[in-house]
């Protein structure tokens, strides 16, 4: 992928007699232009370029290099971190089994840190958290969203970041600074969860727990409430913004269910469960 | 937004839906606030009997109690992790307050510096023309200082708030090159320019890519440059510069971009000197260059 444009601009600019391979090696670079240099010897001008000025671009080329190619490492590491915690939340919506299902989204989200999480760690080295923050994000902001999804599942409570981060301590080196999961990314994740919280809610009502679908409702309140009063104060808060719609959406969502059950309470039971009519109430505008 | 408003009142819900989340009055960033006003149109009460009844009844309690903000509804916890969230961005506003202030100062000199340099191209002796801006470079440093401080009180954090001063930054850097450019003849380097700014502590350092974005900015000014030089009579200019821009952009063949800002400029970078061969190529087939001798065969034969 790097080689690609420095090929190109050799190829449109005909001037140079120098033949740039774009490999990533600086140092096999400078011994290119040295042959270069010899065999060239028709137009000597023109290669006696100033060395000060190409011996500081070598090193910015290494820096440049070893910064993307870790960038690449860490979006790819990312990539998996997000497949992964979607495969968890995925299960946990699933309607059978659902003791049994939940524990193995639970070991399945233990391997996710494990196995996926701290190949990021690796990646990173301790450096560099704020500055590739774009290339990881996403993953991250995954993995959030799994992780307090599951811990509602089993507890009905919010999965606070400062727990989140106690259980990522130890996939670091305690010589180098951990990685740890920012507000930014844990506020995005959390934005993200209302939404399977939605999923989750209509699910549970068709299968007659409408208890849960009551604490689904009241725990997705809290959760847009208490997010109303921060988000204004995030840095760059232009996605968390959209993402505030769509939860007012989903927390709509999720309370005219839980409405359409109080009201037809009654007729409920008396349709039985496998009826999905009742839920007429809640059409799917927006699937 | 209209459309989330009219899903909810579609959904035959209460059509005093805008009083359940009096915060948005006063929060007119997000574009909920546009529920206040739901037009009656939409609002189809088809059970209108039913719905008022059971609205005194219990189980739609809870919600009014907690419009009223009667029921503490979150778990003390969840209220606590949240209060900690408004604090400490609270906090980093501040801060981002206050980096944006020193770079508003920044950014005051920069633009001072820059209407001096401009007189360069009217041809005006070169110390008159650098005086000034050699004065400010002292100013910049200082700010820089500041702005170091201040990012002293959140250690690692430089680019967290990165972006705040990056494009300040990176015009900086191009008018430090062209002045030393003007005065040397050579290019500025990142360790040098980082002396002339105090940026060379562990903390606080110049980025490679904005340096380097920098020097793109200086190549934008050198066709200019050029083409007044020549109108001043200056003829010999062509030739130094384009060996200057020639050997830059050699120099930037040399890094591998990835489709970015930088790669941008970079090939803006490749215009410049092609405008500025053509000006030397003008001047040349008319005999007007300077020292016009059999090595600059060399250069000219290539376009």
């Amino acid at each position: 992928m790097f080689h690609a444009p420095a090929l190109r601009s050799w190829i449109s600019s005909s001037r140079s007699p120098i033949i740039m391979a774009s490999k990533s090696k600086t140092h096999r670079l400078h011994q290119l232009s040295g042959t270069a240099l010899q065999s060239i010897a028709k137009r000597p001008r023109t290669i006696t370029t100033e060395s000060y000025m190409k011996d500081a671009f070598a090193n910015y080329a290494g820096y440049l290099n070893e910064l993307n190619e870790k960038r690449e490492r860490v979006v790819k590491s990312s990539r998996d971190i997000t497949i992964n915690s979607k495969k968890v939340i995925f299960q946990v919506h699933s309607r059978d089994n659902k003791e049994e299902v939940l524990k193995k989204a639970e070991a399945d989200l233990e391997a996710v840190k494990d196995q996926y999480i701290s190949r990021l760690v690796k990646e990173l080295q301790g450096t560099d958290f704020w500055k590739l923050r774009r290339a990881y994000s996403p993953g991250v902001q995954e993995y959030v969203e799994a992780a307090t999804f599951c811990k509602f599942c089993r507890t009905g409570t919010l999965l606070d970041l400062e727990e989140l981060n106690a259980g990522l301590l130890p996939l670091s080196d305690p010589a180098i600074e951990p990685l740890q999961i920012n507000v930014f990314d844990y506020l995005l994740g959390l934005a993200d969860l209302t939404g399977e919280l939605m999923r989750l809610a209509i699910g549970r009502i068709s299968d007659g727990e409408l208890e849960f679908a009551e604490k689904i409702c009241r725990f997705s309140r809290d959760i847009y409430r208490e997010l109303t009063l921060v988000v204004p104060l995030m840095d760059n808060n232009s996605d968390m913004k959209t993402k505030m719609d769509t939860m007012l959406q989903s927390v709509l969502k999720i309370e005219n269910a839980c409405l359409s059950v109080h009201v037809r309470g009654s007729e409920y039971t008396l349709l039985g469960s496998s009826d999905p009519s009742f839920l007429m109430g809640v059409p799917d505008m927006q699937s | 937004m209209k459309s989330a408003f009219r899903n909810a009142v579609a959904l035959r819900t209460l059509p005093h839906y805008h009083f359940i989340n009096p915060h948005f009055h006063s929060l007119p960033r997000f574009s909920v606030a546009a529920v206040s006003s739901p037009p009656s149109s939409l609002v189809s009460p088809s059970k209108p009997e039913t719905f008022r009844f059971r609205r005194r009844s219990s189980p739609l309690r809870v919600r009014y109690s907690s419009m009223t903000g009667g029921e503490t509804d979150a778990p003390a916890s969840m209220e606590k992790q949240f209060e900690d969230f408004r604090v400490k961005l609270d906090e980093a506003g501040s801060l981002r307050e206050r980096i944006r202030a020193v770079v508003n100062e920044i950014e005051s000199i920069t633009r001072l510096m820059h209407a001096s340099l401009l007189h360069v191209h009217q041809s005006r002796p070169l110390s008159e023309v650098l005086e000034k801006p050699k004065a400010q470079v002292d100013g910049l440093k200082e700010l820089y200082g500041r702005l170091a401080e201040v990012l002293c009180e959140c250690p690692g954090e430089y680019y967290r708030f990165h972006n705040d001063w990056r494009s300040e930054t990176q015009t900086v850097v191009s008018l430090l090159a062209f002045m030393h450019w003007l005065e040397t003849g050579k290019l500025l380097m990142h360790t040098e320019a980082e002396e002339k700014l105090g940026m060379n502590q562990a903390e606080f350092a110049l980025d490679i890519e904005d340096y380097l974005i920098g020097l793109c900015f200086l190549s934008n000014e050198m066709p200019r440059y050029v083409v007044n030089q020549v109108l001043a009579g200056n003829y010999d200019c062509p030739r130094k510069v384009l060996r200057f821009l020639t050997d830059l952009h050699a120099a930037f063949r040399m890094l591998n971009l990835r489709n970015d800002f930088l790669r941008k400029k970079f090939d803006s970078l490749k215009y410049d000197l092609k405008r500025v061969e053509e000006v030397y190529y003008d001047m040349k087939i008319r005999h007007l260059a300077n020292g016009d001798s059999a090595e600059d065969n060399g250069t000219q034969g290539q376009s």
